[in-house]
Order: C-alpha cells, then structure tokens, then sequence
C-alpha cells in the first residue's frame, strides 16, 4: 500500500516537474552557413578513412600508374562536400569566417567582448 | 565536438605521409642496451688519464678525487651486480606468468644477438616485466578511480525527505493563487535547510540499505534500476551552487573527469605486438611484386601509429585487400 502510494506519487511529480534544472538548450545554429559547414563536417568525417586509403594509392610512386589512374577518378567520385577542404572554421558564436582564433573558435569581435567582462579564463589584456 | 574529427583526419593524413616516405629500424635499442653498461666502465678510466696531466698539488688532489670517484663507482657496479643477481633470482622465483610466447620470443633474439647472451636477455625479460607491471598499475588504478567516483556520484542523495518530497508535490498539483505560494515556499526553504540536513543522513543509509538488500539477493534487476532512476528524477532539485552544476554535469557527460583520463573512449586490451607485427594479415596478398611492397609500408606505418587500434589497424588492411581483389582484372591486363 504504501509502496503503490510511492510509486503513484512518482509519478505525478514526474508530470509535474519534468525537468527542474534550467538549462540553454541551442536548438538553432546561427545561420544556415554554419549550417552547410556542419553537414560538410559530418561527410569529411564519414569518408574520411576511404579518402586516406585511395590517396594512399594516389599519392605513390610504387604502385603501376594505371591503378593510380583508376584511384583519381574513384576518389572524384566521392561526394564533394566529403573533403576537408571545404571545412571552414567559423565563430562558434556568431559565424563569422574570418578572424576566427582556433584555441577559442570564437571570431576576435566575441572574444574581446568575453575577455573584457572577464569571462574567459587566463585571458589578460596584455600591456607591456 | 565536430572539429574533432576534423583533427583526428589531418593526424591520418600526416601519419599515413610517414609510413610512405620513411624506414624503419627495429634492433637498435637492444644493442644499445649492453653498450651502456661498457661506456659507464670506459668513462672512469678517462677520468683517471686526465688526474695525471695536471701540476703535483692537483695532481694529488684530482688522485683523491677520482679515489672517491673510483670507489663510489666500484659500490655502484657492485650494486648493480648485487641487484642483477637478485633481479634473476626474483624472476625464476616469481610466479607471475610472463607470456611463455614472449619469454621464448625475448630468448631467440638475445641468442641470435652477437655479444652476451645471458645479459640482453635478463635484461629484456626485466623490460617486460617492467612493461607488464606498469599496464597492470594503469589498469588498476584507472579502474578503481572512476569506479570510486562513480560510486559517490551516485550515492549522493540529494536533500528531500519522503515527507516533505509529499508536502510539495501535492502543493504542486493543486492549484494555489500566487500568495499561498509564495508564503508555502519560504517557509519550506527554511524548513528544509534546518531538517535537510537531518534527512539527508537518514534517506542515504535508507538507499544504502535497501540497495545492500536487493543486491545480495541478485545481480539488479531492470525494476531495481527503473527505480532507481526515477527516485534520483524526482529528488533531483536545481543545483544549489557552482560546484553540484559542475557534478550534474559531469555526470551527464558534458564536462570530463579531473584529472583528465586521457584514455576515456580508448579500451584497448592488445598487446603491443599485437600493434607491430602485422605481417600476419598480409597473408591473403600475393609475395612478390609492387602491391607487396606497398602492403609492407602500410603496415610499417601502421606499426608506428599509437592512435589507432587494433582494429581499426585491421580494417585498414583488409579494405586495401578487398579493393586489389576487384582491380585484379585491370591487374592482371598490365
């Protein structure tokens, strides 16, 4: 009884307070750049093992150049959004492209706002 | 993170670059083992050629010097000889298995080393053991870390007694005008902070003790564990402070373990010849001509690389074999 009186109230404060904790929960990217370099990454990450292997063919002087021929055009076949060039390492914040620091991925504009307010951790300004 | 994979592409790409345009040399480090112990000796007698150079006074003196010099390197030597005996006395005596595969490995290359036999190989079965305690240490004490962690992590109850949990439940579902809820909530914040503390106590040894109950019965059952986690759902209140922010998510996943375990994803239980002699997947390539030399500097390269593991070594090698499989025809034309 008291076992079924637990688990009936359980449940209901489940309903009640389902998640008590405030937390920023960023469902959007910025823009739909940011977006476009996601998906970019996600591919150079999928084929980023076949991509190693067939320039490992290419990129040889071994091998017979007819199989190297074959490699070439295999791997500009692959989808063009699956190599790593095309990444861009954009602000994490705002998505600008350029004048992005890579330790922080935050562009030089979000970063001198955070460092000025004291929010980044071991950064100074720096005078000497 | 999505620039990790990122960098783990350009760690590829520059170790792949160095297994194709590099050698290797293996031996080395055993021969410069039992050469060490010949400069120590070469390096005492030098001494004692420059004392003699030198005017009278400091001839003396140097002599005295090197005296010491001498003596102190004879107690050492006698040392190092002392410890070597008990060190091969230790390793017949000790039970603890040495793989026999590499015991019989460790032999057949002191033998087939040109200069004394017994010594390159005493030495190498210290290294290995040496090699073993250590990977055993590091098991060890990682394992027993984050268990110890774990454990506080999850048995820290967090504040509410059954009572009072009831109390604000059931103000919460019935509906209450905006006065009786802010008088109600002051006063159960006092309330908790002078009563917390004793119910605190009182519901970790009620957790701990029907925990203890049902687990010496059997291993937990999916029942024991839904409970579980709807108790820590619903007791579960807002951090209080930076420090339980810090633990929730650390628990969650979003922030790691300090001190940083550098190995969190990696589990890998190979062996480190596992690692390096992969010749034995090479099996299925033909013996002779270019494709084997190409093989034989895959595998050279990824003898080297410590990032990958055992398996991703594998798939490696097996991709190249299926792809050369389907190219035969083209070939075999050339």
């Amino acid at each position: 009884m008291a076992a079924a009186v637990l688990w009936w109230t359980l449940r209901a404060a489940r309903q009640v307070l389902p998640s008590p904790c405030p937390r920023q929960v960023r469902s959007y990217y910025v823009d739909w750049r940011m977006l476009r370099d996601v998906k970019r990454r996600k591919m150079a990450y999928e084929h980023a093992d076949e991509r190693l292997r067939i320039n490992a063919i290419r990129k040889n002087s071994i091998l017979p150049k007819e199989l190297q021929e074959v490699a070439d055009k295999e791997i500009a076949a692959l989808p063009r959004d699956s190599c790593p060039v095309r990444i861009r390492n954009r602000c994490v914040l705002t998505s600008r492209p350029r004048g992005v620091k890579r330790r922080w991925r935050l562009s030089r504009i979000v970063f001198r706002h955070f460092a000025d307010h004291a929010q980044m951790s071991g950064v100074q300004r720096a005078m000497w | 993170m999505v620039s990790q994979p990122f960098s783990r592409v350009k760690r590829f790409i520059f170790d792949i670059k160095q297994e194709l345009f590099s050698t290797s040399s293996v031996l080395s480090t055993d021969k410069d083992k039992s050469a060490a112990s010949k400069e120590s000796t070469t390096e005492g007698a030098s001494k004692r050629q420059e004392g003699r150079a030198e005017t009278p006074k400091q001839h003396l003196l140097d002599i005295i010097g090197n005296m010491k010099v001498e003596l102190s390197y004879r107690k050492k030597l006698q040392q190092l000889k002392a410890n070597e005996n008990t060190k091969q006395a230790m390793n017949e005596l000790e039970g603890k298995p040495l793989n026999p595969e590499l015991v019989k490995a460790a032999s057949a290359v002191a033998s087939s080393l040109p200069r004394n036999k017994k010594q390159t190989e005493s030495e190498l079965l210290a290294q290995l053991r040496r090699h073993e305690e250590t990977t055993d240490k590091q098991k060890k004490g990682g394992a027993i870390n984050i268990r110890s962690v774990n454990v506080i992590l999850e048995m820290t109850v967090k504040r509410q007694s059954p009572a009072q949990r009831g109390a604000r439940i059931s103000s919460g579902i019935s509906l209450q005008l905006d006065e009786d809820g802010r008088r109600i909530r002051p006063e159960r914040s006092s309330a908790q902070s002078i009563d917390s503390r004793r119910y605190f106590l009182r519901s970790l040894w009620m957790l701990t003790d029907c925990y203890k109950i049902s687990f010496s019965v059997s291993p937990p059952t999916i029942w024991d564990l839904e409970f579980a986690k709807e108790v820590a759902a619903v007791t579960a209140q807002p951090p209080r402070n930076g420090f339980e922010e810090m633990i929730q998510w650390t628990k969650e996943g979003i922030l790691w373990e300090f001190p940083v375990d550098n190995e969190v994803g990696m589990e890998d239980d190979a062996e480190f010849h596992e690692h390096i002699f992969l010749e034995k997947h090479l099996e299925a390539f033909p013996k002779e001509g270019p494709i084997r030399h190409f093989m034989e500097l895959v595998i050279c390269g990824l003898s080297k690389n410590p990032y990958l593991s055992v398996k991703q070594k594998v798939e490696h090698i097996e991709w190249f074999q299926k792809y050369f499989e389907e190219k035969k025809e083209l070939l075999q034309e050339i």
